[in-house]
């Protein structure tokens, strides 16, 4: 019997890897890779591989100060999606919702943005509410909800409420059960999903101002646009420190965090 | 005589699913006294228990305490009935990324105002305090340490000095010593008789272990099918009817 | 069962006499300074958010305003413009939907047989020579610091419009995940095991397939999957920057104002996106 069951499942799971292996091929061979064009592309990239050398920045304050503004835009985003999100995910969570129909809906909605990509979302909102910031800082808002009114709901629906029992048997009143029962089980969650939400909304901000004038990724495109290799590599540089700084300063405050909350509690 | 502290008369309850835990349950439990109710899994103790706080509420029936029936208490009173009864769970039900003072302290919320208490902002006298039965249940040292860093007979000790910071004239405590080895739950129970004895606390204690009930117990109470079948001092809790209790 | 009971009994416990509040002084003010310590962290970190907050708000000139206009604007876009989508136009998305798949997976396949090398080298606990290490380490974390569509641009400018260029930025990316990802598991392979497997006198192959291999599989697939229901996400957008597949006929759909049909592309990679994740979740499930 079990015997049988192994086999099945080597059978499966061989299908899965022949299956896998030759939907691969079938891949490359739509994408025309097996072609003479995918040798001369490869020999344009030698060529333009050389000429990206040294890497020069124009006029480089215009650079950073388009860095900095994507750095604000995700800021921005950032902010206004944690607070949508624990203002929906409060509706969101079953043990929480007024009725299981709203905690439904506010799910399917938030996988509804979730599954449209921030890109999307930046050209909907460029033709919504015109050029500049804005639209960026909306679309990242609208993306990270979809995303962490998930993960909060979730976290919120795992609450464990025997322990909050427990809060209310001692003639805690509700404001009190809230704030020393459950903030404290949601609180590093939803700190550590934030921040990690804050680690991709940077890597948008950086490339959002693809599809509308504004921050570094506009000045990428434009470059691109003028076939300036060498200023594409210097601006690609700069998008990858601005991502490195912030994520490095991030990690450094976590880390901080950690270290002290250790210390105090040893 | 001891005085009475607490009346139950004809308390029944009935669940929103129609299953009908108690069927009219009648006692009285007098000042000092250490109750344990045993029986076997469903007959109703932890409703019982928890009808007494009002986690849950009776459907039927009266809950007297200080000669009020506590079952038509709303808010301020509720809280206030509330504190009188210390609570002790099966799973310790400790916030468990806090720190042991900051659980132990949550048994003070009840005598705060809202907001004060929200926050955290406990008085000196009240953190004085909490300290004190933290060091009397022989947690001093890890007073600041995480909740979840410790072990289950310490996390259950915690539990206790959260019921006894309430001050509290009743301890209820739901299988408090279920989750834990015979050697933790001997510990447990015998702070348990100890506190009641030395500040005059009534205990009421769900037990699934009758030897530990015959052993700790100055009363003990047998409950079968939401009902009371049996009630007298442990000497009186014969083989026969241990088996009558347990047997459905 | 009584016995156990009786057997502690012997052993009685007294409660510790009641502490002195001159010990309790002492425990009560190393609490305080705890707290003040906790208390100190938290306000220098809320600091930092909030002048960040303040900068960003102030700089980007953004009023609350913008979020009620912004999200009339949207809804009523999405109504009025939006509505309903363009179902002729579906053919039209098809093709590309089917290039943003074969890209997605392609790249995909391509990230996880350099990653595996790179993984290896930059593992320390296999103990490569510690240049070639770093080196590795040090691509990897640049590859994934720089977004997808940045290279899609790179590549576009480099190599042309196409989906290639779009399969090539999408395998960047990974290799960037991947690579970090997968040298984090072979960090945590118990080399006790491995030993053992090769004290048997096994050969390579037997030693990696006896004792690597199935540490490093649920890791290794998982990941894999991961990233292909990354890259669906990744593919069609990199359209929009000339990098093949449905983001390009999307693209052109809204910068023509066609705007039914655009919400049609929109819808099809939607589907595309639960599509593959499906796929994925019912693999995973198969597989581990
Ligand atoms: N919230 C609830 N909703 C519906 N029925 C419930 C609920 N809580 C308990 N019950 C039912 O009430 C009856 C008594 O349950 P109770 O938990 O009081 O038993 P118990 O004696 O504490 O059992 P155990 O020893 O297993 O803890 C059981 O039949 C149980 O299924
Ligand atoms: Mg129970």
């Amino acid at each position: 019997m079990s015997e049988m069951k192994q086999e099945k499942n080597r059978t499966t799971k061989n299908l899965i890897i022949t299956v896998a292996a030759v939907f691969f091929f079938f891949s490359l061979f739509q994408l025309d890779v097996i072609s003479e064009t995918f040798l001369a592309s490869f020999d344009g990239l030698l060529g333009i591989t050389s000429t990206m050398f040294p890497p020069t920045l124009d006029e480089p304050i215009d650079i950073f100060g388009a860095a900095v503004e994507s750095l604000q835009v995700a800021i921005m985003g950032t902010v206004f999606g944690i607070l949508f999100s624990i203002l929906l995910a409060a509706f969101a969570a079953r043990n929480l919702a007024p009725h299981w129909s709203i905690s439904y809906a506010v799910k399917t909605f938030a996988a509804f943005v979730r599954a449209v990509p921030a890109l999307i979302w930046a050209l909907l909102f460029i033709v919504a509410v015109g050029l500049g910031p804005t639209p960026r800082i909306l679309a990242l808002a609208v993306n990270s909800i979809g995303m962490l009114v998930k993960i909060y709901a979730e976290s919120i629906e795992e609450i464990d409420e025997s322990v909050l029992d427990a809060v209310k048997a001692t003639g805690a009143s509700k404001f009190q059960v809230i704030m020393q029962g459950v903030v404290p089980m949601l609180l590093s969650t939803f700190i550590s999903w934030s921040v990690f939400r804050f680690d991709i909304n940077i890597r948008y901000a950086a490339v959002l101002g693809v599809v509308g004038a504004g921050g570094i990724g506009w000045e990428l495109v434009r470059a691109s646009r003028m076939l300036a290799y060498d200023q594409m590599l210097a601006i690609t540089l700069v998008i990858f420190g601005m991502i490195l700084a912030v994520e490095m300063l991030t990690r450094f405050m976590k880390d901080r965090v950690i270290q002290v909350n250790a210390k105090a509690s040893s | 005589m001891a005085e009475t502290v607490l009346e139950l008369r004809d308390v029944k309850k009935v669940f929103s699913d129609g299953t009908e835990a108690l069927k009219g349950i009648t006692s009285t439990v007098k000042k000092g006294e250490l109750v344990s109710i045993i029986g076997s899994s469903g007959a109703g103790k932890s409703t019982l228990l928890r009808s007494i706080n009002r986690l849950n509420d009776p459907t039927g029936g009266e809950i007297l305490f200080q000669g009020k029936n506590i079952l038509s208490f709303k808010r301020r009173d509720l809280r206030q009935y509330r504190r009188h009864m210390g609570m002790i769970f099966q799973g310790y039900n400790l916030v468990k990324r806090s720190s042991v003072i900051q659980n132990v302290l949550h048994g003070r919320l009840g005598y705060m105002n809202t907001l004060s208490g929200g926050f955290g902002h406990f008085s000196k006298e009240d953190s004085f305090y909490a300290l004190e039965v933290l060091s009397r249940v022989g947690l001093k040292d890890q007073a600041f340490k995480r909740a979840d860093e410790l072990s289950g007979g310490q996390q259950q000790r915690v539990g206790i000095a959260r019921a006894i910071a309430q001050n509290p004239d009743i301890l209820l405590a739901d299988e408090p010593i279920a989750s834990l080895d015979p050697n933790s739950s001997w510990n447990v129970m015998n702070y348990l008789k100890q506190i009641s004895k030395e500040d005059e606390i009534t205990t009421i204690v769900n037990l699934h272990q009758v030897d530990f009930a015959r052993e700790f117990a100055d009363r003990i109470i047998g409950v079968k099918a939401g009902e009371i079948v049996f009630d007298g001092p442990p000497a009186h809790l014969t083989e026969r009817k241990t088996q009558m209790i347990y047997t459905t | 069962m009584s016995r156990s009971v009786e057997g502690t009994l012997e052993q009685p416990l007294e409660l510790p006499p009641r502490t002195e509040n001159k010990d309790l002084l002492g425990l009560y003010k190393d609490w305080q300074r705890r707290k003040k310590m906790v208390r100190k962290n938290r306000a220098w970190i809320l600091g930092i958010i909030f002048l960040a907050v303040v900068w960003s708000w102030y700089a980007t000139e953004f009023t609350l305003l913008y979020l009620i206009s912004g999200a009339g604007n949207i809804a009523a876009f999405i109504a009025t413009d939006l509505f309903p989508p363009d179902l002729s136009s579906i053919p039209m998305f098809i093709g590309p939907a089917l290039e943003t798949l074969y890209m997605s997976y392609a790249g995909m396949v391509i990230s996880v047989a350099i990653s595996l090398i790179l993984a290896f080298l930059i593992a320390r606990n296999m103990k490569f020579h510690p240049i070639i290490s770093f080196i590795c380490r040090s691509i990897v974390t640049f590859l994934r610091a720089v977004p997808a569509l940045v290279w899609g641009i790179i590549l576009v400018s480099a190599i042309g419009l196409g989906p290639f260029a779009g399969m090539v930025a999408v395998a960047l990316s990974g290799v960037g995940i991947l690579g970090k990802a997968f040298s984090d598991i072979v960090e945590e392979i118990d080399m006790d095991q491995v030993g053992a497997v090769k004290a048997t006198g096994a050969n390579w192959f037997q030693v990696v397939g006896q004792s690597v291999w199935p540490q490093f599989k649920s890791g290794f697939v998982g990941w894999s999957l991961y990233k292909l229901d990354l890259n669906i996400r990744e593919a069609a957008v990199l359209g929009m920057v000339g990098a093949g597949g449905i983001g390009i006929v999307l693209e052109r759909s809204i910068s023509l104002f066609q705007y039914q049909e655009a919400a049609m592309g929109i819808l099809m990679i939607f589907a595309l996106i639960l599509l593959v994740e499906f796929t994925t979740a019912k693999i995973r499930e198969r597989i581990l």
